[in-house]
């Protein structure tokens, strides 16, 4: 009901103010062009993602010290905290960097924030700040109607700069124009009352603008004309760092745990910096002046002494939360813990990385590793084998074997439970990414699908496996000579290509390549000729009976096909994403008909 | 088992190298994905060394063959690589 009414509450509001003051129309324009140039600005950056943001975000995430430096450079940067937050929860989400990393961005981005402040203090109100957003709003226009991304990219970020300059200007003018009409400074509230109500008006603000920029930059025009007073201010500007924690807890609603416990992260930081500033207002007002003094800045420039005041409790903060960062990981984890790994649902499928194509892809990727564990414990439990003992038996096929006893799995249980929602889940997330909307470029798109059609290979495995499970339960549980010996050699393959499987995904990243997965192909191809050879051979001498014959024939091609499509799966997962090496594993890699007649040409040399 | 499909991917990645589609291929590219077939080489023949039993000796030697045919292509292809980087 609340939110139903809160835009034409507030439609009505500004309305009426606009009725019964005019003069707050230019100020509130300013607002909403500030607002818009943030969100071309959003735009034009988001655009450089899917390839060269992502790439500086996961280099410069090595260290802690690397992540504090990148969220102070991008955030100044790009004059948008909310940006860097936003692409951290994303990637946070896929896995490609640490929660201490993520956490490190963030206390970096608070800092990168206040440059915002010097920036509209130091320069907006003291140049005619409209004559460079003219020139700059034309030139972008062209490079808009660019073709090329990056382009594009740029166009908006200038267009965004333009808009911002534009907005300062005329908040800047209405402020001087509602001077001459009215005195809002005659709501200054002085001592403790004012540092609360106007901490809780600062924190309002960044919360119905989502943007802490647009409240300092409000908060300085307001002061440099005079509208509020200088400790009001102060407290504007603290309430303002409380106000822009709500994009990230919007932001972590739809990650997973890692980006809830980033936004939650963010969430203590910003409020105990706050009330350290607030208990510590006059210590920090006689810093700000002591600084001013000694760097030149006049004793009435209150514009660029809040920039001065925002800087100092800004780099306090993080002064004071970084050695305890550590604990506050672990406080995060504890409350959030993460869910058990073998779940239902999807880990890294969240809507916080629909904007940052990498992110996705690599969240995706994550996703089809989580869908490949479960099916490789249900292709074993259904052919009675138990795969962490595979994994350690020094002799599989003897282990393979002995795994006569039947394991009471229900198939089409485990099948519904660990299989088909991971699967839809992905199916659903990558048609996602290839909506128009999503703009992810052609590169991304093509690995996506190749993901996506790795899930589908391995439900068509899983289900292979489902046709062989009921002979190769029957024919194993007793013995029956030379088909008991045969069932056991085609479970006896899946089995080593389990643990192969486990063996590539456990390998170091720098050493592992997609390419070995050729040798298993070739691999699964000799083992199903080898038992089609031995089969015939059976048949031939009379040592199986038709119903034998005929079952398996069926159930080897089914145990090849599981193989086949688990191992194209697994190339899908692992293959280089890297631009040249990729086609370097591309031109190096056996075709299906390559891999037979390597698989043909071993038969021959053993035979 | 010779060169294969490989020279014909080789020209297909020509053609989408020209029309832009694809990036080029430094030998360090082909340096990279060599050393790491060269790692498995290395632990198959460690681990065929320490196998006494006859048949998975016989796998892990097929593997071995595939990873070989692997490594030919692979210098075939940083020759060709360094040549055309030689020529442009």
């Amino acid at each position: 009901m609340i939110r139903r009414l809160t835009v034409p509450l507030a439609l009505a509001l500004l309305v009426f103010g606009f009725w019964t003051t005019p003069d707050l129309q230019e100020i509130v324009a300013g607002v909403a062009i500030f607002l818009f140039g943030m969100m071309m600005l959003e735009d034009g950056f988001k655009l450089f993602s899917g390839g060269l943001l992502e790439k500086i975000l996961s280099h410069a995430t090595a260290s802690k010290a690397r992540a504090l430096g990148f969220g102070m450079v991008a955030t100044t940067l790009m004059q948008s905290s909310s940006l860097v937050t936003l692409v951290t929860i994303s990637f946070l989400s896929a896995g490609l960097i640490t929660l201490t990393a993520g956490v490190a961005i963030i206390f970096g981005a608070n800092i990168g924030t206040t440059t915002g402040a010097w920036l509209v203090a130091g320069f907006g109100l003291k140049v005619d700040i409209a004559a460079y957003a003219m020139p700059m709003l034309a030139l972008s226009i062209v490079l808009v109607f660019q073709s090329s991304k990056y382009m594009r990219g740029l166009g908006f970020v200038l267009a965004g700069m333009g808009f911002l300059f534009l907005g300062i200007h005329y908040m800047k003018e209405g402020f001087e124009t509602f001077q001459e009409h009215f005195d809002l400074n005659r709501f200054a509230l002085p001592g403790v009352l004012g540092l609360i109500v106007y901490t809780f008006i600062g924190a309002a603000m960044t919360v119905v603008m989502q943007s802490s920029h647009a409240t300092m930059v409000i908060i300085i025009t307001a002061l440099s004309s005079g509208q509020i007073s200088y400790e009001n201010a102060l407290a504007m500007a603290i309430g303002s760092n409380v106000g822009t924690t709500i994009t990230a807890l919007i932001g972590g609603v739809t990650a997973n745990f890692q980006g809830r416990r980033l936004a939650q992260a963010h969430l203590v930081f910003n409020v105990v910096t706050a009330l350290v500033a607030l208990v510590l207002i006059y210590p920090l007002i006689y810093s700000v002046d002591t600084i001013s003094a000694a760097v030149g800045i006049a004793d009435d420039d209150y514009a660029l002494k809040l920039a001065v005041f925002h800087t100092i409790f800004n780099v306090l903060g993080v002064a004071l939360m970084l050695p305890v960062m550590s604990r506050l990981i672990a406080f995060l984890k504890s409350r959030i813990p993460e869910p058990a790994s073998d779940v239902l649902t999807p880990i890294y499928l969240t809507e916080a990385t629909d904007d940052f194509p990498e992110a996705a892809e690599e969240a995706l990727r994550k996703e089809l590793g989580h869908l490949m564990r479960n099916s490789e414990t249900v292709i074993a439990e259904a052919l009675n084998l138990d795969l962490e003992a595979l994994i350690k038996a020094p002799e599989i096929a003897a282990l393979v074997q002995a795994s006569r006893t039947r394991d009471p799995i229900d198939f089409d249980t485990a099948y519904d439970t660990r299989i088909k929602p991971l699967h839809a889940a992905i199916v659903e997330f990558a048609s996602r990414m290839g909506r128009g909307d999503k703009d992810t470029p052609e590169v991304v798109m093509h690995r996506i699908h190749e993901l996506r059609d790795g899930a589908g290979r391995i439900v068509r495995a899983v289900k292979a496996v489902k046709h062989l499970r009921r002979n190769a339960t029957r024919y194993t549980e007793t013995d029956h000579g030379a088909t008991t010996a045969l069932y056991n050699a085609i479970r006896s393959d899946i089995a080593r290509m389990l643990v192969e499987m486990d063996k590539i995904r456990n390998e170091d990243e720098d050493r592992r390549s997609a390419l070995w997965l050729d040798e298993e192909r070739v691999q699964a191809k000799r083992a199903y000729k080898d038992a089609i050879h031995v089969t015939e051979a059976l048949i031939r001498d009379g040592s199986l009976t038709p119903a034998e014959a005929t079952s398996l024939l069926n159930d080897s091609q089914y145990g090849y096909e599981a193989m086949k499509d688990m191992i194209e799966a697994t190339k899908r997962l692992h293959v280089e994403t890297e631009e040249g090496l990729d086609e370097v594993e591309r031109i190096l890699s056996l075709d299906d008909d390559e891999a037979e007649e390597m698989a043909m040409n071993t038969r021959e040399r053993e035979d | 088992m010779g060169l294969g499909k490989s020279i014909e991917k080789l020209d297909d990645y020509y053609d989408r190298l020209a029309q832009n589609k694809v990036k080029k291929i430094k030998p360090d590219h082909v340096d990279k994905v060599l050393s790491k077939l060269h790692g498995k080489e290395d632990s198959l023949r460690e681990e065929i060394a320490a196998t006494q039993k006859s048949s998975k000796k016989e796998r892990l030697e097929a593997k071995l063959a595939v990873v070989q045919a692997q490594i030919r292509r692979g210098e075939w292809l940083r020759e060709e690589i360094k040549t055309d980087a030689a020529e442009s």
